[in-house]
């Protein structure tokens, strides 16, 4: 696939822009602005950036825990989604949700599900109702390696299979389920992701930091899934530079292995690098590019922070259809 | 007016509501060439085809799963589950997904589906076919339960189930699906929440459900034989709880045995036990009693079960002790 400048310039501004979000949201969760834990997703740029590029607004998302990113670029005003991180009432689910349940349907992005591998199963409904409404649009479900623990991904896999529903599965092989290496508890041949193959599944193993590789594969995928030709397993191997949550020292990885991710497979240097070379854009270009997102961040920074809590009584709004629950 | 059975009101509200609304479909476990374990789904595959009424694999989980995702996508989905005691394998897409989708989506989204589901014992089939799950889901914010006693109510509360935006459970006793009634052909709703006062009284107020609405209108009948004149409430809807329903008879009586088949200990009817004491506790006369089951599993045989299970003896003892208090 030969990527135009103007595609290959997306995927760049686009990795930067969540870099710099998740450094901004690291640093104010440390500084206690932000209630509760966060996942950040530093590290795993491409897997989200190329992907999210493969698909359409009305394309059905479910973001996994680690999912600022998808997020981000699902197409709410990117404001709301740091202010619903933040708690605020301006959040884009008034601050019921946090940091793990950013979700919006104007953009469909379901929202993750805390409950790991519970979105394997909801997101067979999107997708069947895709197929049942006779649209094209695909459902894209994002899990990590510690799901393939868990029943619902196969019992779903047996189902999308069967009935060739559009799905494209992301498996964000990061190694890590916490501090579990996925190989320590886990038995399967030479991939994990070689599990779809016993259910007909066609699954394809990318280098998950290289974001042209991760965008080419999705499009592939998502292709495939348009054309009726049911469901692939991406699985795309990364690494999260952060322990599990802000926080986390993630004392379980060796340095080193730390230090080889960080410096010689970064997402981000690994682009810049490849379009320097190519003389696709300059040094001082991409500079102005970064530049540009951490001015876009700013203020968003400035809208969360200057936003509103939320008004006590909404904590018992919209639990019932047309039904009020009694308050304090 | 014509008779049907319990099974077929069901039936035929959900062709009913089929043929009105495309984006009505129904999903589970043997529900399409076989028409359900129960029956309950038959013709609807010949007359709506694989599109609209899914044989699944066995996967609760994904059955649900199926539902919530259609449901957010603006299908109305009826999903089955063969037993009540199975939906243990989807629990939590209802409690964690189906319940919240509502509240997640700050009120954006709806999740309007309707789990379908027979539960209750007596039928010989032991601890994993027998149980009784309301109180399973009652500490569920979110959740409407609905549990008819009547094929009139059966076809009219699935209706309202059906076109209500909320997510319902709707349980269906498995010994009622051969009991007959009058049932209208037309399409109809029972609005939800809304109980039924199957038959007046002044001395003591019986509230139960399902099946036990029957052994409570028995014991009712032989309690009126020694001129203690019983009020029977049938619930209907056991979430959102008519509270003025129960409330107006309280008043009334001032005493109440609550009856419901699952064990006692956690049992769903203790939350209206507590709900009578918190408000109308000026009202009461005696304490508040219930006859449920034992707490114990359903066992298999015939006579291990006959004693798991409530019955019209310990009803009316229990009526006695509150009018003798």
């Amino acid at each position: 696939m030969n990527l135009s400048k103007e595609t290959l310039k997306e995927l760049y501004y686009n990795m930067v822009l969540i870099r710099h979000f998740e450094e901004v949201v690291d640093e104010y969760a440390k500084k206690g602005y932000i209630p509760g834990f966060v996942h950040l997703s530093t590290g795993q740029e491409a897997c989200q950036a190329g992907v999210m590029k493969a698909l359409k607004e009305t394309d059905y998302k479910f973001p996994d825990h680690r999912s600022h990113g998808v997020c981000l670029l699902a197409g709410t005003p990117k404001e709301r989604v740091l202010a619903e991180i933040f708690g605020k009432k301006t959040g884009i689910s008034g601050g019921r949700g946090g940091s793990m349940h950013i979700i919006d349907i104007k953009c469909r992005n379901m929202g993750f599900n805390a409950i790991q591998g519970a979105n394997l199963v909801t997101c067979l409904g999107t997708a069947f109702a895709s197929q049942y409404n006779n649209t094209q649009d695909v459902t894209a479900v994002f899990f990590g390696d510690g799901t393939m623990g868990r029943g619902e991904v196969y019992e779903g896999m047996n189902i999308a299979a069967k009935w060739k529903l559009p799905i494209l599965y992301v498996l964000v092989n990061n190694r890590y389920a916490i501090s579990t290496r996925v190989e320590d508890v886990h038995s399967y041949p030479e991939n994990l992701s070689d599990r779809a193959q016993g259910y007909c599944i066609p699954n394809e193993v990318i280098d998950g930091n290289d974001v042209i590789a991760v965008y080419e594969a999705a499009s592939k995928a998502v292709k495939r899934a348009r054309e009726g030709e049911g469901p692939t397993v991406l699985e795309l191997l990364t690494y999260r530079w952060q322990g599990m949550f802000s926080g986390d020292p993630a004392a379980y990885r060796p340095k080193e292995e730390v230090e080889i991710w960080k410096e010689e497979r970064c997402p981000i240097k690994r682009l810049r690098e490849k379009l320097v070379q190519d003389k696709t854009f300059t040094t001082e270009e991409l500079d102005k590019l970064n530049k540009e997102s951490l001015e876009e961040i700013q203020g968003m920074l400035k809208y969360a922070l200057e936003s509103p809590e939320p008004e006590p009584e909404e904590a018992i709004k919209h639990v019932y259809v047309g039904r009020e629950v009694q308050g304090r | 007016m014509r008779k049907l059975s319990f099974g077929k009101a069901i039936n035929e509200a959900l062709d009913q509501e089929m043929e009105r609304d495309e984006k009505v479909f129904v999903l589970g476990e043997d529900v399409a060439k076989m028409g359900g374990d129960f029956g309950i789904t038959r013709g609807l595959w010949k007359k709506y085809g694989d599109k609209r009424v899914k044989d699944t694999p066995l996967s609760e989980a994904a059955i649900l799963g199926i539902a919530n995702g259609a449901a957010m996508a603006g299908l109305r989905p009826v999903a089955e589950i063969m037993f009540a005691d199975f939906i243990t394998e989807g629990y939590d897409q209802l409690v964690n997904n189906s319940a919240k989708i509502h509240f997640m989506f700050n009120g954006t989204v709806t999740c309007p589906l309707v789990v379908r589901t027979a539960n209750g014992a007596g039928f010989h089939a032991a601890y994993h076919h027998s149980q009784t799950p309301e109180a399973w889901f009652l500490n569920v914010p979110g959740l409407y339960i609905v549990a008819p006693s009547t094929p009139y109510e059966a076809k009219g509360l699935l209706i309202a189930s059906i076109r209500d935006d909320n997510p319902v459970i709707f349980l269906e006793h498995k010994l009622l699906y051969e009991m007959e009634g009058e049932v209208p052909e037309e399409p109809y709703m029972v609005e939800l929440g809304k109980a039924r006062v199957r038959k007046e009284g002044k001395d003591a107020t019986l509230i139960a459900s399902q099946r036990m609405v029957y052994l409570a209108l028995e014991a009712a009948e032989e309690l009126s034989k020694e001129d203690i004149q019983v009020e029977v409430i049938d619930l209907r809807t056991l979430f959102p709880l008519d509270k003025d329903a129960i409330f107006d008879s309280v008043a009334k009586t001032g005493r109440v045995v609550l009856v419901n088949e699952a064990p006692k200990t956690g049992n769903y009817v203790n939350e209206i036990s507590q709900t009578i004491n918190e408000e109308m506790f000026e009202f009461l006369k005696a304490p508040i009693k219930r006859v449920t089951g034992l707490d114990a599993p359903t066992a298999f045989a015939p006579k291990l079960e006959e004693y798991y299970l409530p019955h019209k003896e310990d009803i009316i003892r229990e009526v006695k002790e509150i009018v003798e208090y």
